[in-house]
């Protein structure tokens, strides 16, 4: 009987180790483990035997019971793992077939940029205001310091709605709006379309302009500088180089234009920067007293600055547009390069 | 304005590159736009003298000459010119030489005879439009010498932008000014050495101011017996250095002392003036003039004329007049110098629409002391160039005495405001240098006289500003303000407007930006009603298109589609954010409503290699809506309704509350064809104001349910004409408490559903918070339900 048992144990593990499938495994498993098994069988003539031998054939036939149960778990893992890889090998896909994006829309170039410089002022801590695009010559010009038959009006060709209303010519009309309702601290920006009888290829009648006030205690020229020149580190790259010009507007004095090396040809000359190597980007200055005056603010407590930057032609710079016109016209094959 | 460097070193000494000097006054504030060197192109043109003229023996237009040139052989050039005779000196061009144009000049034979080089024209030598003969250069200059420095063809002219607030700034002394204050260097202002003859000028005319206010000053003189030419060479290079073009001594040299000193001059023909006087005066109602450009302008009451005892004889600082003007045939002139008010003459200028080198001046603000320096300056040139007699003393008239203006700077102001800590000293030398009059001073201040070329400077920020400037922005500290926050919000909706836009982009709709211009055409084509032609109008519109204010998006939407269709464009998914606009009786200012506007057309979904193509339909734009709907937090019912744009039966006025918010609809076969768009579109607008505030609760927690849901579906067959909303409010009104969930899975018409009639299939959900439901419990409601709609509906159930 002894030798019967080992005779079982080596016909099985050499069966096992045949199967080639999952099935075959299973019908080996019945054959020797199952209920009506070999092994069973064995255990089961144990009876018939001597008291004596039974505890050592029982030994033995566990012994086998237990190699040929192990058998049939290894091979299982190894059938286990080809079929899963020929199934893998049947579920392949073709890589370079594209995939199913979700629909892109485009965020309209415009107002990316705008975001993009709003950004940047958020995290100094300024917050957005606004106006309407309809504004009157008292809010455009006069509490601006723009008296009527000022030559600064020239430089703001003005559409009229009727006598002493206007489309606003640039952003800052909202500085007093923002100035009227509150006493300093302030520190706004504003973002918004704005207006000029001007039609060319480099200048379209409606445009847009993000607006910054600051107003408080203490504010100097050194902290315009600071601002503006962080401003176009953060926007331009750190290495865009940074000037200050002395310039005029009537809302702000001392006044500046900053410009900043060419990003065409970083410097060194081309027709962009008309071989100057720099590019204007924004007008600024310290508010002037007379505009406090007309805010109702104290001229000597109070000290502060405001700049204006023309979001068109910083979104040209950036991407590289050529005309302005471009920008308003929506063709759907500008819009969806950005 | 463009500045003749050779011309302004007659002021200033200047001693660095033309770079450096641009460099220097742009960071100065005056911006040079751009450096130009007109005789950059030329070279090998020496000054030879012609030694003989003689005929081509095989052309009549042609002759031969022999020119000097400082070389042992004279040069033999053919010739076409006619204006030259032995012994003229001119500019010669040798073989090799290059002229403007990048003309190059060769060797070669004109008829059989060599000719050695060309003799010039000013027009060949880029100087000017003179080409009917050579130029015949003055003097006798050293033979050989470059033309093109003696000619100035070396100069440098810079085009200098001058702000409004520095009409100083746009004259030779100005701009030299600049640079000997920057420099530490003296201004040299050309001496006057006329001499007066005994008539006093008071005998041959007189001014007379009738309103000072737009004139505080007039100053005359007369000048006699006068020689009309041309100007001398040198005069004439300076004109067209600054762009102008000579015309006669006379006139010529009013606008060479206003390039040299900014100060305006008339020359009025003494003759033409009726009494030979000068009345200062506003123009009679109706009063009608013919300036020199030869335009018959009729003249309003508010502006002030030149007249003389009789008619007006120039707009006062902008135009002079055809009547009295200077010509060939003038002996004697009278010459004005004067004051005028700035806004006077800008009002008037831009009245007449006419801008000229006076107006811009003028209108600045001149420099009332320098009217007398110019008047004298160009009477001396007169006398100089014309051989005038100036008559005795100037006819001053100065009734109306511009002030002086003193402003005191204060030190630690100043450090305060610029942020950078500047000296004292340095603050009193910048002022000291640029003109001002130091005329007391204390411990901490120190106030100034003002140059009165600076009717500019009135407050202590533009003394600060001046010793900015002088000190160098770029000198001054760096520094990151420590920015406070008002309390104040100041535009609360803002933040949630950019949240919008960046999620319709997210959800793959494009946005687009456009001029908020429209027109009533535009309005009538989209089929809007009348409501909407009620337009902000411009006064002043680039073009009868963009005439007016657009009271909705839907024009634009429909005119950017017809553009894009027309561009080869079949799909668009596209928003935009912006304002339209809407006059209020008796304001000043419109209504200005902030809209969304969405337009699709198209397909629904690019191209795909796995997914089958669909075309955009009501629902795909309802969903976007819905999706906005949702971005607020806000429920809205879709009604039907008749709407110009739309096609009837697919549009929908969209309403939250009893608020309308809104548009949407399929746009209508006509419209379309008025847009010249031959495919199906559709288009919405919101007003998102009412959506913005209409405030927003936070989402509250409820509770995950603890016990398991009961799942019933539910399919009826009703009249095709039932709306689907009304169907499932019945199902949710008459579910009980527990239905907590309906959903619409299938909508089916077709066999074996009668014709007339759809099939409608819900899904409906029951659960309860507090147990398990029983089959029992959610058949009775079921049942209910059922009943409700049989009975509602005549539902059928399949």
């Amino acid at each position: 009987m002894k030798e019967q048992i080992e005779a079982l144990r080596s016909t099985a593990l050499e069966e096992v180790a045949k199967t080639s499938d999952l099935r075959a495994l299973e019908d080996a498993r019945v054959k020797y483990l199952g209920r009506k098994g070999k092994i069973t069988e064995i255990l089961r003539g144990l009876s018939q035997v001597s008291p004596e031998e039974r505890p050592v054939l029982g030994q033995a036939a566990n012994k086998v019971r237990d190699a040929i149960s192990d058998a049939i778990d290894a091979r299982k893992e190894v059938l286990d793992a080809e079929a899963e890889q020929q199934k893998a090998a049947s579920e392949a896909v073709d890589l370079t077939l594209p995939g199913r994006r979700p629909r892109k829309g485009h965020m309209h170039v415009i107002n990316q940029v705008t975001d993009d410089i709003l950004e940047i002022f958020f995290e100094l801590g300024f917050q957005v205001a606004a106006g309407p695009d309809v504004e009157t010559e008292y809010y455009n010009f006069e509490s601006l310091n723009i008296p009527a038959d000022h030559p600064a009006r020239d430089s703001h060709d003005t559409f009229f709605v009727k006598p002493g209303v206007v489309l606003r010519t640039h952003t800052s009309p909202v500085q007093m709006r923002v100035m009227e309702k509150t006493q300093p601290p302030v520190a706004v920006v504003v973002p918004g379309r704005v207006y000029r009888v001007d039609y060319d290829a480099s200048h379209s009648p409606m445009f847009n302009q993000v607006e910054g006030l600051l107003v408080d205690e203490g504010v100097t020229f050194a902290d315009l500088k600071g601002t503006l020149m962080m401003f176009v580190h953060r926007f331009f790259g750190k290495d865009t180089q940074v000037r200050f010009r002395p310039s005029f507007f009537p809302f702000t004095e001392p006044s500046a234009e900053v410009d900043i090396s060419c990003t065409v040809c970083q410097g060194k000359g081309c027709r962009v920067c008309k071989n100057s190597g720099w590019l204007e980007i924004l007008g600024c200055g310290m508010v002037n007293p007379k505009v406090y005056e007309y805010a109702g603010y104290d001229t000597e407590k109070y000290t502060g600055y405001a700049f204006g930057l023309g979001v068109d032609r910083i979104a040209m710079l950036r991407h590289a547009i050529s005309s302005i016109g471009h920008l308003y016209e929506n063709d759907m094959r500008f819009v969806e390069q950005f | 304005m463009r500045v003749s460097l050779n011309w302004l070193k007659e002021y200033v000494d200047i001693d660095i590159s033309a770079e450096e000097l641009a460099h220097q006054l742009t960071m100065l504030g005056l911006e040079i736009e751009a450096i130009e060197r007109p005789g950059a192109e030329i070279s090998d043109v020496y000054v030879g003298k012609i030694l003989s003229i003689d005929p081509h023996p095989d052309a009549d237009k042609l002759v031969v000459c022999k020119t000097d040139i400082g070389k042992a052989e004279p040069l033999q050039i053919v010739c076409g010119a006619k204006n030259m005779k032995p012994g003229d000196y001119v500019p010669t061009a040798v073989v090799g030489a290059k002229l403007p144009g990048g003309f190059e000049i060769g060797r070669r034979k004109m008829r059989g005879i060599e000719s050695q080089g060309m003799m010039c024209s000013a027009r060949e030598l880029g100087m000017g439009e003179d080409h009917t003969g050579l130029l015949i250069l003055e003097g006798e200059p050293p033979l050989g010498a470059d033309a093109k420095t003696l000619l100035g063809l070396d100069d440098v002219i810079f085009e200098v932008s001058i702000t409004p607030n520095r009409g100083d700034w746009a004259c030779m002394i100005g701009v030299a000014r600049e640079v000997a204050a920057l420099f530490g260097k003296t201004v040299r202002i050309p001496a006057i050495t006329m001499t007066e003859s005994t008539t006093p000028a008071s005998s041959l005319s007189s001014v007379t101011i009738v309103d000072p206010d737009l004139c505080p000053r007039y100053i005359g003189r007369v000048l006699k017996n006068v020689t009309i030419k041309p100007s001398p060479e040198w005069m004439c290079r300076c004109l067209i250095a600054a762009g102008q073009r000579p015309i006669n001594n006379i006139v010529d040299i009013t606008n060479y002392v206003l390039l040299e000193t900014g100060h305006p001059l008339h020359a009025f023909d003494y003759d033409k003036l009726g009494e030979n006087r000068i009345v200062v005066r506003r123009a009679k109602p109706g009063e009608i003039m013919t300036t020199l450009d030869g335009e018959k302008r009729t003249l309003a009451e508010d502006m002030l004329v030149i007249a003389d005892a009789k008619e007006p004889q120039a707009v006062a600082g902008i135009m002079g007049g055809g009547d009295s003007e200077v010509d060939e045939n003038t002996k004697n002139v009278f010459l004005e110098s004067a004051y005028f008010t700035p806004a006077s003459i800008r009002r008037t200028s831009r009245q007449l629409g006419l801008a000229t080198e006076a107006s811009q001046r003028f209108q600045r603000g001149a420099d009332p002391e320098m009217a007398v320096y110019a008047i004298n300056r160009a009477a001396d040139l007169m006398q100089k160039l014309g051989g005038a007699e100036i008559a005795q003393g100037l006819l001053d008239e100065y009734p109306n005495r511009i002030p002086v203006r003193e402003v005191r700077l204060r030190y630690a102001r100043c450090n305060l405001l610029i942020g950078t800590d500047i000296p004292e000293e340095t603050q009193r030398d910048a002022l000291l240098r640029l003109g001002f009059e130091r005329v007391k001073s204390d411990d901490e201040s120190a106030t100034f006289k003002a140059p009165t070329w600076r009717p500019d400077v009135s407050m202590e920020v533009d003394l600060i500003e001046e010793v900015a400037r002088l000190y160098g922005y770029d000198n001054l500290r760096v520094s990151l303000p420590q920015v406070r926050q008002s309390e104040m919000v100041f535009a609360p909706y803002e933040a949630k407007v950019r949240q919008l836009r960046r999620q319709l982009v997210d959800q793959g709709l494009t946005e687009i930006y456009q001029w908020t211009f429209s027109c009533p055409e535009d309005v009538q084509r989209t089929g809007l009603d009348a409501s909407y032609m009620n337009m902000v109008t411009l006064q002043n519109p680039l073009s009868e298109k963009q005439a007016t204010l657009r009271s909705s998006m839907i024009p634009g939407l429909m005119n950017n589609a017809s553009y894009n269709v027309n561009h080869g464009v079949a799909d668009m998914a596209v928003f935009e954010i912006g304002p339209v606009y809407r006059p209020v009786d008796g304001a000043d200012q419109p209504e200005q409503r902030l809209c969304l506007g969405m337009l699709l057309m198209g397909r629904t979904e690019e191209k795909h290699w796995s997914s089958p193509q669909r075309s955009v339909d009501f629902y795909d734009l309802k969903g976007r809506v819905e999706a906005v709907l949702d971005f607020f937090g806000q429920d809205a019912v879709f009604n039907g309704v008749k709407f110009g744009p739309f096609q009837h039966g697919q549009s929908a006025v969209i309403v939250t509350g009893n608020q309308t918010i809104g548009y949407l609809g399929k746009i209508a076969p006509p419209v379309l064809k008025a847009f010249d768009i031959a495919q199906t579109v559709y288009v919405a607008e919101l007003y998102l104001d009412p959506l913005l505030s209409g405030g927003q609760q936070a989402n509250q927690f409820q509770e995950i349910p603890a016990f398991p849901p009961s799942l019933r579906d539910l399919a009826v067959v009703v009249n095709a004409s039932v709306p689907v909303a009304d169907l499932m409010k019945a199902v949710y009104d008459n579910g009980g408490k527990n239905l907590k969930q309906v959903n619409l899975f299938d909508i089916y018409t077709g066999e074996p559903v009668p014709k007339g009639k759809k099939s409608v299939a819900l899904s409906l959900m029951f659960q309860s918070g507090e147990r398990t439901l029983t089959d029992e419990e959610t058949q009775k409601a079921m049942d209910k339900i059922v009943r409700k709609l049989q009975t509602a509906f005549e539902a059928e159930l399949r």
